[in-house]
């Protein structure tokens, strides 16, 4: 007979359960089991895949959880909690609140669990107050837990309150065996005692395991979540009491294994076989109790949006949603008439007759109703994704990509073939996303709105981790082994030792203590093993970067939710359980780079408060009017969706290939790409961005289209009524809507089953299927056979990976953006790139960026600082005549003027922000006195801000005022030696200082000299992560000079494959996916006057070695490689560390010199040593991570 | 009591019972209702492998506490056994009654 199993952890069940729910079904079902539970612990965590999966399997799913009981402030025990089913949903929905509950008790300890009153509310159907939920007290219960040491009353009593408290109907005995030793927790003596409670009183017992594991195998697993659990070794949880399961008993038994087992309880207790058939009976009673209906019980796979009443909508959503297009035409296409305008007509009517069929109106209502909230909120926002395909977004303000003018299928978003909600993903201000998020509630209402959580499982590190601490590892060697494990999944720990480089050391130290005779520490073997058996395993819930969940006012019944970090109610299923339980999730992601943006425009605005200046600043197109453009309003404010996309400055830098900051396109790779690409309109974008992705980049799209676009090659089409869809590429399929459109061209197929047969690519079982319904088909259209051939092939290579171009648009639009400000406002855009830190690269290499393009940076000053980046004028010193400088009328004249970024106090290490709101609240200060007293600055801080300057000015006008010769340094060590209490100089409060001046930077004595350039520079970078007042290279100078460097602003001068020596500090390294596998290292140092590119195939890595990724400052020697009319790039031979001067290539003097003998000796002899070795300038810093961007 | 840890035969019913066992060249006849139960293993420190999928006997093992009586006579001794699943192998873990193995 089948017996159903109900008491089940899954894997989902952090640190606990070690099975999937795939593989526990599996295991049911293959022993004729019809129905199985999910009980994971403290919540629904693997509750939606597990019913995906009974119903692929065809048995009938069982749901609960199990929840702490709480007495008291404390756990008294544990118990499962199952849903009855086939009563719309009112079990189910009684679980959901239950398990919320447990998660809403604030306290000290905030305990997750439940009193036993609150159990107990939850049971019966408020309305009708028939029982609704089922709740197993067992062996774990408070009961359970009391019969250690043969007591009697205890347990009796703690039982009689169970059944006094719960109502009749909702309670039954939880009876398991273990097996373990007799009277212990979980042995028969022990299930025995249970089974005599229940029978006493009357409550119905059934069997179950308490499962943890599908097979006898998980057992050691789960004794290491365990130990991760409760953060103790496993020698330490073995003792005398045991902490740990008491065996390995907790596996998915069979139905006659689970016979068996109560054949022996019964037999322990004296009963026989009647009361076996009762067990099982009761066992299988309660399963069919507990049958869930997917789509009754938990509203499976039905859409549930917000009610229109909440939208505001009175009237049909799909006539308002029609109506709001029509009006979104007017203003989107004003000038349109004619056939465009029918065109316009035509693809409307056609996306809205798939949204009402699909009865989609109030989502796509709904989201329009949430972009137009942030857009009201003054947030910028972008869509992307493929809802960038849709008119309908379009013309509801959602997206800002006209999918006409870019040519985009709406089938590739949203057809009647497919039923899932579709997903529009909403880019906003990274700054503002919290409060976007608080916003949606305060919109819609916390019973509809939750935030998505996401699933955190084991990687590599954190299993070896936590497989070391099991063991009891020093932390310090298992961190060790951590940092060596990089880019591979934990349960190929051993096949990596075979194969890294990285890990030989550590597979030869595992193969050595397995041939020692006597290994005194046999523990790595099992460390490997462990860390293989944590892999993937869920270790916590966390909020998931960007997905609000909205729904109506039913939401809380059908996800349970526990608070977030961020306060927010987040909902305990993820992004894979929106779609089964038709949730509408929106993806409200923060990108930086939209908060970079937006904080450069109000900068603009700033500086430049009137349209008249900032289009004067910007040298902007007039309108004619002699008035600027209209997408500067009259305040100055930049309209930036409104820029037109085919500004000539804006390609003109991109071509430039300086893109440092720009969207998408700063990195080595991508600024190669560009600069052979040469994109002259925004299309060429879009491409760009599709053609840099790893697909592309693997099967070798990019040099095919890059031939053709320059016409080196001739353009091939497989049959001329290709053409059409492949032009735009040059003949090479980059794009999903390219794929849609062959399919539809070769077997006239229409796009929306186009869509479906390009997600069938690369899937095993539906490919093949569809490769012979694609030949048939295009065979019947008249194609030649070899036609067929070469379409499938490529179709089969590119379908898979291919890029879906409404994406490309998408993130072309803030691409283009952010070299827009940058080619016309770079000032405020660096600002605004240092102040929110969205690239790549350590924000000091946008110094060197700055002083490249002759941006004056100003250093920190304690009056002029504020509490962020600031873009100031300054006077322009005569000597530099950049492109950006400005001249401003002043008394009517001309005063030659710049524009240049100020350091902000938020940047100094160390400086609290409290400290910082109040510096910025007093300013200015008169002097350091005023600023102790007003602002309360810390000594450690004012000190601080002295080394780095920040007193400088105040110091020049004491100094100017007396006469005073003191240095930098003297302010520096006065302030050091100041006594700890400076109670007695400080004025009592109130009291207002007297306008003296500042006596304490008057009376300074002169002792020290003035710190040296590049002392300041260390001490710039160790407080503030930038080389400010100088580049950090610069104290190599007569060294490079010596090794004979080439400056990388030297290199586009030099003839292809020249070799070169250069030098700088590493601001990046990336390892990008590649043809062929073997892997290319592409490292960029920035030496001041620009960045190198340096790529390093097989041999040169094999010659550089340990170099690669650890060291900060390179000396590389490489052959210049042209990558475009305004690209080079160096291939890498070899490479040094250029702190370790005595490995340096130093040159041997050529013949004709009259120095004869060695080299190093005679030029050291020239240049002062203390010059030529300057040391590493990092050593020793605090932030060299922020500065060199070199992650572990 | 007695700490062995010495191989021993055991002979089983049809239903898995054990019904005798040879040990040290001596056999003993089950004189009562065996108890069988899964005791923890300290594996972390006893083993030095285990790999995913080979670890079914890794947390415990099955013991037996059974009464015997040598040759079906006598007093009734009793011993615990540990029987490995895989090998179907049964060790002698102790002998609770003042027995004095003979070859000690």
């Amino acid at each position: 007979m089948s017996f159903t199993h109900l008491h089940v952890s899954t894997a989902f069940s952090a640190h606990y359960g070690v099975s999937w729910p795939e593989d526990l079904v599996q295991a049911a079902v293959a022993d004729n089991a019809d129905a199985l539970a999910c009980t994971d612990r403290d919540g629904l965590y693997g509750t939606v895949k597990h019913v995906k999966a009974c119903m692929d399997a065809g048995i009938d799913p069982v749901v609960g959880v199990d929840l702490a009981v709480l007495e008291e402030g404390a756990e008294s025990g544990r118990v499962v909690v199952l849903a009855h089913g086939g009563i719309h949903a009112a079990g189910y929905r009684a679980l959901c609140r239950l398990v919320s509950d447990a998660h809403a008790n604030v306290g000290p300890k905030s305990l997750v669990g439940v009193t036993l009153a609150q159990l107990a509310s939850r049971t019966l159907d408020p309305k009708t107050l028939a029982p609704v939920l089922t709740v197993l007290v067992g062996p774990s219960s408070d009961v359970g837990r009391s019969m250690g040491g043969r007591k009697y009353q205890l347990p009796r009593r703690k039982f009689q309150r169970w059944h006094q408290q719960m109502p009749a109907g909702t309670m039954a005995v939880e009876i398991v065996t273990h097996l373990s030793t007799p009277g212990e927790a979980m042995s028969t003596a022990q299930a025995v005692r249970m089974l005599k409670l229940a029978q006493e009183f009357r409550v119905p017992a059934v069997l179950t395991n308490a499962v943890r594991y599908c097979e006898r195998d998980g057992a050691a697993t789960a004794d290491v979540l365990d130990s991760a659990r409760v953060l103790s070794p496993l020698a330490d949880l073995s003792g005398p009491e045991l902490r740990l399961q008491p065996n390995g008993q907790g596996w998915l038994k069979s139905g006659t294994r689970m016979t068996s087992l109560g054949k022996e309880i019964m037999r322990a207790a004296g009963f026989g076989a009647g009361e076996l058939a009762q067990l099982l009976a009761n066992t299988e009673k309660l399963t069919d109790r507990c049958r869930i209906n997917p789509r009754t019980d938990m509203g499976w796979k039905q859409p549930v949006v917000p009610e229109a009443s909440v939208l505001g909508i009175e009237r049909d959503p799909q006539i308002e949603l029609k109506q709001r297009c029509e009006a979104g035409i007017s203003r989107r296409f004003p000038d349109v008439t004619g056939s465009r305008a029918r065109v316009v007509q035509d693809r409307l009517s056609q996306e809205l007759t798939v949204i009402n069929s699909l009865g989609f109106a109030s989502y796509f209502l709904t989201v329009a109703e949430v972009s137009s909230m942030i857009t009201d909120m003054g947030v910028r926002a972008a869509a992307r994704g493929s809802g960038a395909s849709s008119l309908v977004n379009y013309l509801l303000e959602i997206s800002q990509v006209d999918p006409l003018r870019h040519d985009l299928i709406f089938e590739r978003f949203l057809s009647g073939k497919r039923s899932t909600l579709p997903d529009i993903d909403i880019d906003v201000e990274s700054a503002q996303r919290h409060n976007v998020y608080q916003r949606v509630f305060q919109r819609f209402g916390a019973e509809r709105v939750s935030l998505m959580s996401m699933q955190n499982g084991y990687r590599a590190r954190g299993a070896v981790r936590d497989a070391g601490l099991a063991l009891g590892m020093a932390e310090e060697e298992i961190g060790t082994i951590a940092k060596q494990l990089w880019r591979f999944s934990a349960r190929d720990f051993r096949e990596a030792m075979a194969e890294k480089p990285e890990l030989r050391e550590f597979a030869e130290r595992v193969e050595g203590q397995r041939t020692e005779a006597f290994a005194p520490n046999q523990q790595l073997d099992l460390l490997v093993d462990l860390t293989e058996r944590l892999d993937r395993l869920p270790r916590h819930i966390s909020m998931h970067p960007c997905g609000v969940i909205l729904g109506n006012g039913s939401l809380l019944d059908r996800t349970p939710v526990q608070p977030s970090g961020l306060g927010l109610q987040m909902s305990q299923f993820d992004k894979h359980d929106m779609d089964p339980m038709g949730m509408l999730k929106l993806d409200i992601l923060g990108v930086r780079m939209q908060s970079a943006m937006a904080y450069a425009i109000r900068e603009v605005i700033r500086i430049h408060p009137s349209k008249a200046e900032v289009t004067a600043a910007g040298n902007h197109p007039d309108s004619g009017l002699g008035n600027g453009p209209d997408y500067i309003q009259a305040d100055g404010r930049i309209e930036l969706n409104s820029v037109p996309l085919d500004d000539e400055p804006t390609f003109e830098l991109i071509r430039s290939t300086h893109t440092l900051g720009c969207f998408q396109i700063e990195s080595p790779g991508q600024r190669e790409l560009i600069g052979k690409m040469a994109p002259r309109e925004f299309n060429d974008l879009i491409i760009d961005i599709s053609l840099f992705r790893p697909g592309p980049m693997k099967s070798n799209m990019v040099k095919p289209y890059l031939e053709n676009r320059h016409g080196f090659a001739p353009e091939v089409y497989p049959h001329p009524q290709l053409k059409p869809a492949l032009a735009e590429t040059h003949g090479v399929t980059v794009f999903h809507e390219q794929v849609l459109r062959t399919f539809d061209v070769m077997t006239g197929c229409g796009l929306a089953q186009a869509d479906e047969y390009r997600r069938m690519l690369g899937n095993e079982k539906g490919e093949p299927k569809m490769e012979d319904e694609f030949r048939t088909a295009a065979r019947a259209r008249g194609f030649a056979l070899d036609v067929v051939d070469q379409v499938w092939e490529t179709l089969k290579a590119f379908g898979s990976f291919g890029f879906c171009k409404a994406h490309g648009a998408a993130f072309a639009v803030p691409t283009y953006q952010s070299a827009w400000l940058k080619a016309h406002h770079p000032e405020a855009f660096l600002a605004g790139l240092w102040e929110h830190d969205p690239g790549m690269y350590p924000r000091r290499l946008l110094v060197a960026e700055a002083r490249r393009m002759g941006i004056p940076i100003l250093p920190l000053d304690i009056n002029k600082s504020a509490g962020e980046y600031r873009v100031e004028w300054v006077q322009a010193p005569d000597a530099v005549a950049s492109p950006h400088l400005r001249t401003q009328e002043k008394d009517g004249v001309a005063v030659p003027r710049k524009l240049g970024i100020r350091m902000s106090l938020a940047g100094v290490y160390g400086l609290s922000a409290a400290e910082l709101k109040r510096i910025v609240a007093h300013q200015p200060y008169a002097s350091l006195a005023d600023l102790r007293t007003q602002a309360r600055v810390s000594r450690p801080t004012m000190q601080r801000l002295a080394q780095l300057g920040a007193f400088d000015a105040l110091h020049r006008k004491a100094k100017d005022e007396t006469g005073s010769t003191a240095s930098r340094a003297d302010l520096i060590a006065h302030l050091q030696n100041l006594p700890t209490r400076g109670k007695k100089s400080e004025p009592i409060e109130g009291q207002l200082l007297l306008p003296l001046g500042d006596l304490e930077l008057t009376n300074l004595k002169d002792k020290l000299p003035e710190p040296s350039a590049m002392e300041k520079i260390r001490t710039e970078l160790d407080l503030l992560a930038m080389d400010v007042s100088g580049h950090l290279m610069s104290s190599y100078g007569p060294l490079l000079t010596s090794l004979g460097v080439t400056t990388a602003d030297k290199l586009l001068g030099l003839r292809n494959n020249s070799e070169v020596l250069v030098a700088g500090i590493r601001v990046a390294t990336q390892t990008p996916p590649m043809r062929g596998g073997r892997r290319v290292v592409f490292i960029s140092i920035d030496d001041g006057t620009g960045c190198v590119d340096a790529t390093f195939f097989h041999e040169a890595q094999e010659k550089s070695g340990s170099l690669l990724f650890g060291t900060r400052l390179l000396l590389i020697r490489g052959l210049t490689r042209r990558t475009g009319p305004r690209g080079m790039s160096l291939q890498a031979l070899e490479a040094w560390d250029l702190s370790q001067t005595d490995t340096l290539p130093l040159p041997v003097p050529t013949k004709g010199t009259e120095l004869p003998s060695e080299s190093r000796s005679q030029l050291q002899g020239h240049i002062p040593s203390s010059n030529l070795n300057p040391g590493d300038p990092l050593r020793g810093t605090r932030r060299t991570l922020a500065v060199t961007g070199l992650g572990g | 009591m007695g700490m062995f840890s010495e191989p021993v035969e055991v002979i089983r019913s049809a239903d898995g019972m054990p019904l005798k066992l040879r040990w040290q060249g001596q056999e003993y006849i089950i004189g009562a209702e065996p108890m069988r139960w899964y005791e923890r293993r300290k594996w972390w420190a006893e083993e030095s492998r285990a790999e995913r999928g080979h670890g079914s006997n890794l947390v415990d093992h099955e013991i037996w506490r059974v009464q015997a009586r040598l040759n079906g006579q006598g007093p009734l001794f009793t011993f615990d056994l540990s029987h490995h699943l895989d090998s179907e192998r049964w060790r002698m873990l102790c002998i609770h009654d003042a027995f004095r193995a003979r070859s000690a």
